[in-house]
């Protein structure tokens, strides 16, 4: 294991694309670009870019670290299949950070951390209750004190620096990490009542 | 193109996520003058990971949920694929994965993961029209040459294709409404009958009376190839309807008979429509006779029994290649891939994923064809 692990943090869970370059604990680089579309195409020549800059290239990579939300169902989903196909190429670990995790890298407990969510909605974990999508207004009625999530770039940065802790320990494929289940309705079309004592012959 | 390309194809474009690695052995100059003198594909490898059952209670493919599982099987399906073939990614010359049309969350894992992998293993990347991947499918099981007219029909499509070469394609009609394969699931669950429908109504049909309920040809009365099953389907929901009202259910026989109807109308209308589009294709190349299918609703056999005798009247070769290599897959995806790979083509990491990317870029857009799904 490299005293100066190389790390390569992304997050696209909300409209912008994000990412950070670590060497060990110290920041190389970092970079943001806002967007409500166009994640997917950008994403990997953005990366790639941060790495030229920087004089590395892909296989200088050490470990991914990827945000993995709550936020942006499709967003979230950009970026962790990119870092298991990054992960696969480059035969290296990819190490899934929940956006709460990264607010609360570094920071003094107790907190709350907390994930805008469009229409004045939050993703939040409260003092005795889990993981959920809620109204803003109850944050109004907390008493520690409520972080939100950094600008894109230094939730990048946090991204990389706890994939650096976590790389070595054999860190479980990311996966995104929903609050919400999938919109489905179940079907609608009943089966008919099958007749069966009823030999047509 | 070396001597020998290996190619990894990735497909999750509705609910199956599959990889596959395809190698194509190129022939010496002394090599035997076949079909195709340049080269044979052979599949090494194809893994397909169903969702069947994660869209089970509802009734149909959820777009969300395909997304979800997409995400997180799409790089262990590609794993699977390099064990299978016995090769490591060292061993791969390039990544081709289906970059649309479909399921636009399900076409993004599949291209992002491609995307990193071919960044990670410094490989080159071609985006693949999922169709096209269905529409070259012959080549990679039966080597036949270009030009031939393709019926592509399945849950999701259903389109007559004049196939020139890897990037050349002439669609000659289409559905203009669903595909016969969700008039066949929703057949099915009208009549409440497993998923996927196709085989549930192939199987009640054998004993059923296709004469007993008519049921209508829908654009037969009207010329050119195009298609539609959305009023087959209403017609069997009201024929249903009516039967229950009269004896507050359905006899087993009635089911049957209902099966046996509702087929032989989908095997009217196909058999009508690829003659047309067979005199069409014939009146532009007479000396190449060939008529391939592929998607899973050509394994239906009262169907490929109904086009294989149009494919005869007009003395025309038929193709069908096995049920899985119709249904979806990667090897047709890595197969199309090394074809373009070959033609020069190839992708950057912009590579974009397409909910539509009609094949044939010419034609009009087929009416009604914004219903849902990839069917332009």
């Amino acid at each position: 294991m490299p005293s100066k692990p190389l790390i390569l943090g992304f997050d696209t869970s909300a409209a912008y694309c994000a990412a950070a370059l670590l060497s060990g604990e110290n920041v190389i680089a970092k970079t943001c670009e806002d967007m409500k579309r166009g994640q997917a195409e950008r994403l990997m020549p953005l990366l790639q870019g941060l790495l030229e800059k920087s004089g590395y290239v892909w296989q200088d990579l050490d470990a991914i670290g990827v945000g993995t939300g709550p936020g942006n169902f499709t967003g979230i989903r950009i970026s962790v299949s990119a870092a298991r196909g990054l992960a696969l190429g480059l035969n290296i670990p990819a190490v899934g950070v929940t956006s709460f995790e990264a607010i609360s890298h570094n920071q003094p407990s107790p907190h709350i951390s907390v994930v805008s969510a469009p229409r004045d909605q939050i993703y939040a974990i409260l003092p005795g209750i889990d993981a959920a999508q809620m109204d803003r207004s109850i944050l109004d009625h907390q008493s520690s004190p409520v972080i939100f999530s950094p600008d894109p770039a230094n939730f990048a940065i946090n991204i990389a620096d706890i994939a650096r802790s976590r790389y070595a320990s054999a860190p479980p494929p990311p996966a995104p990490y929903y609050l919400r289940t999938a919109d489905a309705a179940p079907a609608r079309d009943k089966a008919p009542t099958i007749l069966e004592n009823a030999p047509e012959l | 193109m070396t001597k020998k390309s290996t190619i990894l194809g990735i497909e999750s474009s509705c609910d199956d996520t599959a990889a596959a690695v395809v190698r194509w052995d190129m022939h010496g100059s002394d090599a035997r003058s076949d079909a195709r003198s340049d080269g044979s594909a052979e599949i090494l490898s194809s893994v397909v990971q169903g969702q069947l059952e994660l869209h089970h209670a509802y009734g149909g493919v959820v777009p969300e949920i395909a997304a979800r599982a997409h995400a997180e099987k799409i790089d262990v399906v590609v794993k699977q694929a390099l064990i299978e073939a016995d090769l490591s990614l060292s061993d791969i010359d390039g990544i081709a994965v289906t970059s649309g049309p479909g399921l636009i969350g399900g076409v993004l894992s599949g291209v992002m993961c491609a995307k990193g992998i071919a960044a990670g293993a410094n490989l080159p990347l071609v985006g693949v029209n999922h169709l096209a991947g269905h529409a070259l499918t012959p080549r990679l099981t039966d080597q036949i040459p270009y030009p031939y007219l393709m019926l592509l029909v399945s849950g999701g499509h259903c389109q007559f294709l004049i196939v020139r070469g890897v990037d050349d394609f002439t669609r000659l009609g289409g559905t203009i409404d669903d595909a016969p394969g969700e008039a066949f699931d929703k057949t099915a669950r009208l009549l409440g009958l497993a998923q996927p429908g196709g085989p549930s109504i192939e199987n009640e049909a054998k004993s059923g009376d296709p004469t007993r309920f008519r049921f209508p040809r829908p654009l037969l009365n009207q010329p050119g190839c195009n298609l539609s099953f959305s009023g087959l389907k209403t017609a069997l929901l009201r024929t249903r309807d009516q039967v229950i009202a009269e004896k507050s259910g359905l006899t087993r026989i009635d089911r049957a008979d209902m099966c046996a109807g509702f087929q032989a109308a989908v095997v009217d209308v196909l058999s009508e429509k690829t003659a047309r589009a067979l005199a069409l294709y014939l009146a532009e190349n007479p000396a190449v006779r060939t008529l391939a299918v592929a998607g899973g609703v050509a394994a239906n056999l009262a169907i490929r029994g109904g086009l294989e005798s149009v494919s005869s009247g007009f003395d025309t070769n038929f193709v069908a290649p096995p049920l899985a290599l119709c249904t979806d897959n990667a090897a047709m995806i890595a197969y199309a891939g090394l074809e373009l790979f070959a033609s020069g083509a190839s992708d950057d990491m912009t590579l974009t994923a397409r909910p539509r990317w009609p094949l044939d870029r010419i034609s009009p857009h087929l009416t009604g064809s914004g219903k849902k799904g990839a069917k332009s």
